[in-house]
Order: structure tokens, then sequence, then C-alpha cells
């Protein structure tokens, strides 16, 4: 007992004491200028960059300073490697970034990356058609991050995936400005592990890849602003594990889908693709909801909306269309249309068929 | 006996998935209680918690107690609780990344009481299942902490107002209770309920008894934090949990 006593006397708390002690403020600005097959690098005063060509590795492993890596020029086989503990900023200063080989972007730290788009420039990232594997840490698209994704500015950012996905990240992305775009004819267009809010912005996704999905989250989706408008073109993959054939979808979650206000445009068009299917409950109180599929339903059943654990309509404008199976499914068997939805107070306007679902409070 | 349980909970320690979102930390208490007739009875017990894996001191305190059994399957109980409380840092941020301010972790007391109900239903074979649950009020006093301010580098005064929390907390136990047996092992779960359910806490653990009055305790305990805030740094906690207990 004693023992874990005298063990249990440590301070848990940061270690700031070189800010206190007037050893170090503000924050550590980092200039990174693509030039081709080269990079520029200034600002660099704790020597945290090493580069090979435009590759550049950025390793703050153990620095609890304030970084922030300005990023600019273009290189057409380049790339953004940070290794880090804390928290960070990157800003987006007009920069373009090719890697023939792997992500753009990867980022190694597993605390929030705030990602600035700066106002007024236009950013693009893309990588090659294969990703060199050799490697220790996880490359899971063009821009890749372990840790949490805020999206800043209102600059515009062009994110190409063509082996894996687009934007992938292991926790979870905040948007509260700027504009995305994310094509990717492989992958999805964002695969987000722990949820993504969408406060506002533009975000624009287009999905070619056989089942393939504009948004796969492993949790909630949650809308309350910006607009958001996604595609999907792929066919259904057969599953082998699941032995049944996998959809595509504008927005596949596995918790609930939740929004509030905003403007949401999903169109899908291979067979059996879905606008928004959702593992659980979807909740749509506000903004507009317009989801479209055309496609057959040779494999799959095409579905604009469905939510596993319910669909309840309280608000807003409510659109679900399709040319095959339902507009709306949250798991019942009934063949009646308005049991496949749950409407709340009093909307204006409401048609409720088995194709076609408008909703208008 | 107790080398083999040592060992245990050392190998159980050491194997807990410490992730960057979760944390080890041990429970230890030592009570005392008193048989005032068949029905009353009073405790006082001392206990201490510590968290990052280990190795800081989270929690000290001291809880008077009053149980009173109605007959065999419904008991009550009520008790003060005075916590001193090891609050962590807290950092903000701009929006930027850049660090804005930084509170450091710091000591305050916290008073709570707290009254349950408890029903028990016995299953045959030695096993019961009991529901208990007990509301619980805990009061923060207003304290004053210092706060560092990164843009102005200086320290400034951080006043951190009085508030009461009430929580329900409903716990359903599985336990196995042969008399006179050495071992009577249970599990339970128990949900903490504020305004939604805001952690959940699973528990497998054991009583020794050795003797008719002195027995231990030992038990592993997770605890998942549900709603936390992104902004606010509140980990899963993995707790091993060992305690004495004496009868007048």
């Amino acid at each position: 007992m004693a023992a874990v006593l005298i063990t249990s006397c440590q301070n848990d708390d940061t270690d700031f004491s070189e800010y206190i002690n007037g050893g170090q403020s503000g924050v550590t600005t980092i200039s990174i200028a693509y030039n081709g097959t080269s990079v520029s690098i200034t600002g660099d005063t704790k020597g945290y960059v090493t580069t090979n060509g435009a590759d550049v590795t950025v390793n703050a492993t153990n620095s609890t300073d304030s970084l922030l890596l300005v990023l600019s020029g273009t290189t057409t086989d380049g790339s953004l490697l940070i290794f880090r503990e804390k928290q960070f900023g990157i800003k987006l200063n007009g920069v373009s970034i090719n890697n023939n080989d792997g992500p753009a972007i990867n980022n190694q730290c597993s605390k929030a990356l705030y990602l600035d788009v700066a106002d007024g420039t236009t950013n693009t990232l893309t990588d090659g058609t294969s990703y060199n594997e050799s490697v220790s840490y996880q490359q899971k698209g063009t821009l890749f991050s372990e840790g949490q994704i805020y999206f800043l500015g209102t600059g515009t950012l062009k994110v190409t995936g063509n082996s894996k996905n687009a934007i992938a990240c292991d926790d979870y992305i905040i948007m509260d400005q700027a504009t995305v775009y994310a094509n990717t004819t492989t992958g999805n267009g964002i695969k987000v592990n722990d949820g993504l809010w969408i406060n506002g912005g533009a975000l624009n996704i287009g999905v070619t890849a056989d089942g393939g999905r504009g948004i796969k989250c492993d949790s909630t989706v949650t809308i309350n602003g910006g607009t958001t408008i996604i595609s999907t073109s792929g066919d259904c993959v057969y599953d082998s594990d699941e032995q049944d054939y996998s959809s595509a979808a504008c927005i596949k979650c596995d918790y609930d889908f939740t929004m509030t206000a905003g403007k949401l445009v999903m169109n899908s068009s291979g067979d059996g693709g879905k606008g928004l299917n959702c593992s659980t409950k979807v909740a749509f109180s506000g903004g507009e909801l317009t989801a479209t599929t055309i496609g057959s339903n040779d494999n799959g059943k095409p579905k604009a909306v469905k939510g596993d654990g319910g669909i309840i309509v309280s608000g807003g404008t409510f659109k679900a269309n399709v040319n095959k199976s339902w507009a709306c499914d949250n798991g019942t068997d009934s063949e009646l249309p308005e049991d496949h939805l749950t409407v709340t107070g009093s909307p204006q306007t409401a048609t409720i068929t088995k194709k076609s679902v408008e909703i208008t409070y | 006996m107790f080398k083999r349980l040592a060992a245990a909970a050392l190998i159980l320690t050491s194997a807990l998935p410490m992730t960057a979102q979760s944390e080890g930390g041990m429970y230890m208490s030592v009570e005392a209680e008193k048989k005032i007739d068949k029905k009353l009875s009073v405790s006082l017990e001392a206990a201490m918690r510590t968290r990052n894996n280990f190795k800081t001191m989270d929690r000290w305190s001291l809880d008077l107690g009053a149980e009173y059994k109605f007959n065999k399957w419904l008991k009550a109980e009520a008790g003060y609780m005075l916590m001193d409380q090891n609050n962590r840092e807290k950092i903000n941020y701009k929006t930027t990344g850049a660090y804005d301010t930084w509170r450091p972790s710091y000591w305050q007391l916290r008073h709570r009481v707290y009254a349950s109900l408890t029903g028990t239903l016995k299953l045959g074979n030695n096993f019961k299942v009991s529901l208990r649950e007990r509301w619980q009020y805990t009061y923060r006093p207003e304290m004053t902490t210092q706060r560092w301010d990164f843009d102005d580098e200086a320290w400034e005064d951080k006043v951190r107002e009085s508030k009461g929390k009430h929580v329900l907390r409903s716990r359903l136990t599985l336990s196995y209770d042969k008399k006179q047996a050495l071992l009577s092992p249970y599990a339970n779960i128990e949900l903490y309920n504020g305004w939604g359910i805001e952690k959940v806490r699973y528990t497998v653990g054991t009583d020794i008894r050795l003797s008719k009055q002195h027995s231990l305790t030992t038990f592993y305990r997770f605890q998942d934090i549900r709603n936390a805030s992104p902004e606010e740094y509140d980990p899963d906690m993995h707790y091993v949990g060992v305690g004495y207990k004496f009868k007048f």
C-alpha cells in the first residue's frame, strides 16, 4: 500500500515551465514552400524538419510549444508527414501537393489538427494510384489524420484520391468553414471514425467506385449548417464475408444522422445506390435535404433515405425520390408508404408515396 | 492467498489497454461498521483513488453512512461524504491551435449527501440479484484559482463558481453469497444519470471473508464516460480496487 501511495504523488499537468519561466512564447511557425521537386523551409528554429527532395517530415514529437505549419507552392512529387503528440495547426496558403506513392498530407498526431484553408487561396492535394506500403505508419487517404481535423478558413481545398480515400480521419472531423472538394475513383470521399460535424462551409464530394461512399462514418453524422453536395455513381460490390451486396451511398453512418440546418443534396446513380444509409436513427428537424437515387435494383436495393432505427422528420424541407425500390426505409416491412418514416408536427405540405417523399414545414 | 491476489492484480493492470483516451487507476478503502441493532448499522469509510495510470492522486474521501434493513429484501441507506478532489488541468486553445490559457490542476473540497434504496431477489443456489437506486447531491464551493494567459504571459485569477449537481445512480448486481464462504464474487453495472447517461461502470470483483469481523474486497472496474465534450479531457478509466472492512 505504501508503494502505491509513493508512486501516486506525480502531477499529471502538462509541463509549461518553459513558458512560465520566460523561455518560450508564442507560436513556432514553420513555412514550407514547395517548388517542383524541392522545398524551401524557413522558421524551423527547433530543428523539427527534415527533407528528401520535396518530401517533408516534421518530427515535433516531444515538444510542447504551439506549432503552425504554413504550406505554399507546388510540387508534382512531394508530401508532408507530421509526428507530434500535441495539437497543432496547418495553414494551406495556396499549395498544390501531388504525392505519387502516398498521402499528400499525413498527420500522425493523435490530437487535433487545425486545418486553416487560407482566405482567397485554392489548394490541391492529390495522390498516385498506388502507395509505398513499406512504412511503419498508416496511410489511409490523400489527406490522412490520426487525430481530429477542424476545417477553418474561407479558402478552397480540392482533395483527390486515386488510390484510397480522398480524406481519411481516425478520429472526428468538424467542419466550420472552408470550401472542400473530395473526389475519388477508388475509395470513399471522406472516411471518418469517430463522428463528422458540418457546421458551415461548403463540402462537395464525388465518388465513382463500386460500393464507394461519399461519407463513410463509423459513428454519428451531424449537419448544423453549410452546403453539402454528394454524388456517387458506383454499383454494388459483392462482399464475400457478408455474402451480400454492399451498395454505394452518399452518406453511410453506423450511428445517428442528425440534421438541424444547412443544405444537403445527395445523388446516387449506380445499381442499388443509396442516398443516406444510416444504421440507427435519422433525425431531420431543419434545413433542406434532397436525396435522389436513379439506379437500378439488379443486385442492390436503392433507397433515398434509409434509417434502420427510424426516420423522423420534424422540420425543414425533406425530399427523397427514387426510380426503383423505396424512397424511405425505416426498417418496416409494411407496404404502406406512410409507415416508412415518422412525420411529426404540422408540415405545410406532405406528399408520401413509395417512390417519392416530399415534406415541407 | 494474498500473494496470489496481488500477483493477479499486477497481471491484470499490466494487461489493461491504456489507450490515449483511457487511463488506469486504483481504488483503496478502509471501512469500519457498527451494528446498532438487527436493522440499523452505521459505518465510516476512508477511501482514495488514483488516475494517470496509477501515478497521480485523484481523490480522498470520508464517508459517514447509515443503513436500515426493512426486511430481507429491502434496505435503505443515507450518508454524507466529504471529498477532496484533484481537478485536472484545463488547456484552452485558439482556433489556430495555439495555446490560449492554461489552468493547472488543483485540489478542492466537495460535499455530497446521498440516499438509496436497494431491493434484493434470491435466485437460488446462493445467487442473488439486487438493484440499488441512489440519489446523490454534490456541492462544490466557489473557489479562485490561477490561470496562465499565453498572450499576456502572466497569471490571472479565475473564479470557479459554486455548483451543485444531482445524479441518479442505478446499479444492478449479480452476486454469489454463500454463508461462511471465503469468496463472494459479484458483477454489477451502474448507470450515472444526470441530464442523460453520463457514465457507465462495469465491475467484477469478490469479497473475501477473512473472519466474522474482517473482510477484504477486490475488484476490476471499467468506467465508460459518455457524452464527453471534445474540449474536455475525460478519459475512460480502468480501475483496480482493494478494500478492507472491520465490523464491530
